[in-house]
């Protein structure tokens, strides 16, 4: 979803709201399987272990796909891609945005114009086509696809960040700290950052989804995961090229879905506890 | 075809729909049938005719253009089209044609012996990817308006069939040299005419090109100053229709009248009884190929790992698993049917021979194999889904393959530098002929496959036997003896094992039953001319 | 509120240059030579071929050199040559955008259409169940992948029921109307060509109503929240009670005024819709900008790359200049800031 960024710290936080269940629920249910499958998967998601092109049977729920792989597993298995690539392209984009959305916020001058014009630029793609270009240019993989992804999310974190310590800075109990001599690098760990966090956690939770789905779209043009990863864009092309059988898009394309309305769900229900305005 | 229960209740759901087709285009009926669209996936590299090189600019040109000669239906014979009549001395080196007195050009200007002259030495010079097909020509002489004599360097028995090949037709050397053409030794730098060329055609076949819109659609229409008979159809759109579903799909509703690219398995679920399905084999052939001078190797390929892996591959299974069994083994790189593939000795699997040689190469735990393949889908074989089958295959005799998909023009770089050690790749055949095999696929000097396979160190691969015997094959105007030779120089290079067929897909030809005339030609695809509605 | 505008204006050209310096340096820095796209299979080991190549292409130049030549060029409006296509990047942009914006245009009135009439159901039966359908229903449009919709969407109204036509602008039988716009729908309607009309229409209902589906949820989302807003407030109440009916109430007192910060939002889907569209057209066959920019990343077609982009860099910043304009006039609190609006 759209981000506003115009957080309001809530007044009554009221966390246990359906949505914010539902989405729990969702997204902890796909990070379980992340993490058992390998103990309970009907079938190897890259063995071939049926006949091609079968349709849902009591032995493979979700049919096989156009080599005799088994849809389910391959499904299931899917999330593995998923998840962490989505949790890596936020924790670096984070990381990345932070360091130079705070640092520009802090010292201010050369490296503030430097970032924020490289911020201002960067966030002027549409971030389809500026991960298109990169990984039309560092090749297919889910590495580069990766990169392409924190290309295109850090400068969203260190515009946010800077906005953050900008305001911070101001602040009494800065002020204090830095009249009293102390560091400026220890200011701004010890007493600015710690008050920051509250809009990034915000903005992640509501990136997780789109990220989910922007890697899928990529290897869905051919430019993201290579086969035989068990990737779900990846698989939803396979499955267009046999849409009469139609179960080897389903799998794959219910798998999307779920964990990217989980993550919205979630973003949703934050943004309206942390933004009454649009309750 | 098989009938299926989902067509009752999709015409019981249809009679429900009627509101919907209000606004829908509904299927279009048989009288309105003008233009015959054809779907296919538009994949042209050009439409110059001296530097395109596609299936599509196949069609393109044989139904725009015209050359000297043709390839009769029968994928054998030579036939003669804008040349009457032609002589070949002895040696096979000089080729004396007769051109038609009564031939024009689309635009009303009758065919001269300069345009073929122009034509042949705009393909020569243009470097190109069909420039190949003129490599040997030393000189083109034009005695007077209506003979054109071309002299080789050496003998070529194989020349008359090159110009059945759609890339060697006569182009109006008038009118192109106006839009930018140059045909002289500087064409490759001073030739500025290919954006011209994608919106007119410059020949005297039996259509011209109305229009052609990348993605979209190519467009002819009537060739109205046509000198020979003209064809049936007043105009004809191939439709841009990329996948095999959709192709199907456009067929049955009748908003196309032929697919060219149904794979078997998608024809199967077309119940029309208004569609005709015929599946006819194929020149067309998907192979894998080792390069043993790649430098991503881990192991030396010698011929006998190369034995090995050949043994370790389940043909059958590949023929099931690409192409649903819809089509034929291949023994060498030279398609069944073409001169010389009678009686080949077809790749069998023997997995205990393939453990055996491993073994025999202190290769027994087996050992990691790089494999860089195209993202392409051709012929209905999807070439990353084709790879891992066989890494299946190979995962038998314990070797570990790495695949790379990447895009086609990846490939090309890679091939050549730093190599792959193992790959997948497709051919199809421009006119009728053994030798254009062994020029890209032989272990002889200057051959596609030697230079890339050896990491450009050409003397670790060479098969001196095969260059000798084709010089002979070239050198032999007897067709027999010819075939003989060809036979021997096909059993050379499956012995070479640097290629190796593994599925010659067969061709699904798909159309309503009202349209006639629709056949698969070896050099020219579809010829569009020779289509009408019943 | 003039300052910011003038602001914002200056710094157009300035971002546009940075956009087309990325573009330009990303496609510069690759993962395989230009070249191969250029040159035949044949050819790569041809040297004298691909000297030509590299020359006739402008390769051989250093790479600032091709940077001031591309920069100078694309001030007159010349984007190069695509190395897929033959043709002007410039020019296959200018058949294929009226494509691109049909489907675009056609998408943003189905999705705010169906999103306005969502948002106030949704306000009016707040916390009902009619208010978490229309929720569910905006969530799920804006979690479901297009490329996946619209597989499902040809396969149920294309292939199974016969509905409506499968991919394509048009039926391949008709001829495109004559180019006026370059929107099919428009041209056949200003030619009085009304069986092309149909035809194009037809093609146009499904993957529009995939596109405009994924904008449902941010346009219902505004709709509500205002209309909430404004149900509460006095004349609305006094016009309930003076015994206006409640179909008048919604739609004359609480739309009206809920709109107009709902409309800003509009201009903040595009984002979505540039996404939507690039992966709508792939699956719908449409010959437009966002299939052409997928070809032109499979096949490294790199003039056509940074084309694309730069295009799509410039509508983007265009469109996201005047929603800010907009918005700021509306909400003068509100500076938007760096939102990834996708």
């Amino acid at each position: 979803m759209i981000a506003l960024s115009r957080p309001v710290l809530a007044r009554r936080p009221d966390w246990a709201t359906l949505p914010v269940l539902i989405g729990a629920a969702i997204v902890g249910a796909w990070i379980i399987v992340a993490l058992t499958i390998h103990w309970w998967s009907p079938y190897d998601p890259v063995q071939l272990v049926g006949r091609r092109l079968m349709p849902p049977s009591a032995e493979h729920w979700l049919g096989t796909d156009a080599l005799g792989r088994d849809v389910l597993s391959r499904t299931l298995y899917g999330v593995r891609h998923s998840l962490p690539i989505a949790a890596l392209v936020v924790a670096v984009a984070v990381l990345i945005g932070f360091l130079l959305g705070a640092g520009a916020g802090f010292v201010g001058g050369i490296l503030d114009a430097v970032v924020m014009r490289l911020v201002d630029v960067t966030l002027s793609f549409p971030p389809i086509l500026l991960a298109m270009a990169v990984t039309a240019s560092l090749g297919p993989g889910l590495r580069n696809a990766a990169i392409a992804m924190v290309i295109v999310w850090w400068p969203v974190y260190a515009r946010l960040m800077r906005a953050q310590v900008l305001a911070m800075r101001g602040r009494e109990h800065v002020d204090a700290a830095v009249t009293s001599g102390a560091r400026p690098a220890r200011v701004l760990f010890t007493h600015i950052l710690p008050l920051c966090w509250s809009p990034i956690i915000v903005n992640a939770s509501m990136d997780f989804g789109q990220i989910v789905l922007l890697v899928a779209s990529l290897s869905f043009i051919g430019l993201g995961a290579v086969p035989p990863t068990p990737e779900w864009g990846q698989m939803i092309s396979e499955g267009a090229l046999h849409f009469y059988h139609w179960w080897i898009a389903a799998g794959p394309g219910i798998a999307i879905l779920t964990i990217v309305l989980g993550f919205n769900f979630l973003g949703d229900a934050l943004r309206d506890i942390l933004d009454p305005r649009s309750r | 075809m098989k009938p299926s229960l989902r067509a009752g209740y999709r015409r019981w759901l249809g009679a429900l729909a009627l509101a919907g087709t209000a606004v829908a285009s509904g299927p279009v009926a048989a009288q309105d049938q003008q233009p015959l669209v054809i779907a296919r996936l538009l994949e042209i590299n050009s439409l110059d005719p001296h530097r395109a090189f596609c299936d599509t600019c196949q069609i393109y040109l044989t139904a725009t253009y015209q050359g000297l000669v043709a390839l009769g239906a029968d994928n054998r014979s030579i036939e003669p089209l804008l040349a009457t009549s032609w002589e070949i001395n002895p040696d096979q080196t000089e080729f004396t044609f007769h051109l038609a007195e009564d031939a024009v050009f689309a635009d009303g200007s009758p065919v001269e012996a300069k345009d073929v002259k122009w034509s042949f030495e705009r393909l020569k010079n243009i470097q190109g990817s069909p420039s190949f097909m003129m490599s040997g020509v030393a000189a083109i002489e034009t005695p007077d308006e209506h003979t054109v004599v071309v002299k080789m360097d050496a003998p070529n028995s194989e020349f008359l069939g090159i110009l059945t090949a759609p890339y060697t037709i006569v182009v109006n050397s008038d009118v192109a040299a106006e839009a930018g053409a140059r045909a002289g030794a500087d064409a490759v730098s001073a030739d500025t005419a290919e954006a011209w060329f994608l919106s007119h055609s410059a020949g005297s076949g039996p259509y011209v090109l109305d229009t052609y819109r990348v993605d979209d659609e190519l467009r002819f229409k009537r060739n109205e100053n046509f000198w020979g008979e003209a064809p049936p159809i007043a105009e004809i759109v191939i439709d841009h229709t990329a996948d095999a579903v959709s192709q199907a799909q456009m067929l049955q509703s009748g908003a196309a009248d032929i697919a060219m690219q149904i794979d078997p398995a998608t024809a199967e679920t077309i119940d029309s009884d208004e569609v005709v399905i015929e599946t006819v084999p194929s020149f067309n052939f998907i192979y894998v190929a080792f390069s043993p001078g790649a430098e991503a190797n881990r192991v030396p390929l010698t011929l006998e790992v190369r034995q090995a892996l050949a043994f370790a591959l389940d043909y059958d299974g590949i023929i099931e698993f690409t192409v649903g069994g819809e089509g034929n083994p291949q023994a060498s790189p030279i398609p069944n049917g073409f001169p010389g593939t009678t009686d080949l000795p077809m790749p069998v699997e023997d997995l205990d021979k393939a453990r055996q040689m491993l073994a025999d190469a202190g290769l027994a735990d087996g050992f990691d194999l790089d494999v860089v393949v195209a993202s392409l889908n051709v012929y209905g074989v999807d070439l990353p889904l084709l790879m891992q089958k066989i890494q299946q295959d190979l995962a038998r005799v314990n070797v570990t393959t790495h695949i790379q998909p990447v895009a086609s023009s990846v490939w090309r770089e890679q091939i050549v530098k730093p190599g792959i050690p193992f790959t997948a790749r497709f051919y199809a055949p421009d006119y009728y002929g053994s030798a254009q095999y062994v020029y890209f696929f032989g272990m002889i000097e200057d051959a596609y496959w030697l230079t890339n396979a050896s990491g450009g160190q050409p003397e670790s691969l060479i098969n001196p036997r095969e260059g000798e015997l084709l010089e002979q094959a070239l050198a032999t105007a007897d067709e027999a003896k010819r075939e003989a030779i060809y036979h021997e120089i096909a059993l050379q290079m499956i012995a070479d094992r640097i290629i190796v067929p593994v599925v010659s897909p067969n061709l699904v030809l798909a159309y309503r039953n009202n349209v006639a005339g629709v056949r698969y030609s070896a050099c020219c695809n579809l010829p569009l001319a020779e289509l009408s509605l019943k | 509120m003039a300052r910011y505008i003038v602001r914002r204006l200056v710094a157009m050209p300035l971002l546009l240059l940075g956009v087309v310096t990325i573009a330009f340096l990303l496609s510069h820095f690759t993962q395989a030579d230009p070249l191969t796209s250029i040159v035949g299979e044949r050819q790569m080991n041809n040297q004298a071929v691909v000297e030509a190549a590299r020359k006739r292409w402008g390769l051989d130049r250093s790479l600032p050199e091709q940077y001031l030549v591309y920069v100078g060029n694309l001030l007159t409006g010349d984007l190069g040559i695509s190395f897929r296509t033959k043709q002007p990047v410039a020019y296959d942009l200018k058949l294929r955008l009226p494509a691109t914006l049909e489907l675009v245009v056609a998408a943003m009135l189905i999705g705010t259409a169906a999103g306005v009439a969502l948002g106030v159901v949704a306000a009016r039966f707040h916390d009902r169940p009619s208010d978490h359908a229309a929720r569910l229903f905006a969530l799920v449009g804006a979690s479901t992948p297009v490329f996946w919709s619209g597989l499902i969407l040809l396969y149920v109204f294309s292939v199974q029921l016969g509905w409506l036509p499968g991919p394509g602008r048009i039926d391949a039988r008709g001829a495109a109307p004559p180019f006026v716009t370059g929107m099919y729908t428009l041209d056949s309607l200003i030619a009085g060509d009304f069986a092309t009309f149909r035809s194009a229409l037809s093609h146009l209902v499904l993957p529009a109503c995939v596109l405009g589906w994924t904008m449902i949820g941010i346009v219902s989302r505004m709709v509500r929240a205002s209309m909430l807003d404004v149900l509460g407030q006095e004349y609305v109440l006094t016009a309930r009670a003076k015994g206006a009916s409640e179909l008048r109430v919604l739609l004359n007192h609480a739309l009206r005024n809920a709109l107009i910060p709902a409309l800003t939002i509009i201009g903040f889907s595009f984002a979505y819709l540039i996404t939507g569209a690039i992966l709508t057209e792939t699956i719908f066959a449409w010959p437009g900008v966002g299939s052409y920019a997928v070809a032109a990343a499979r096949e490294l077609d790199h003039p056509a790359i940074i084309g694309v982009t730069i295009v799509g860099g410039a509508a983007f910043l265009l469109a996201n200049l005047l929603t800010d304009i907009a918005y700021a006039l509306v909400d003068p609190r509100v500076r938007v800031g760096g939102a990834r609006g996708s």
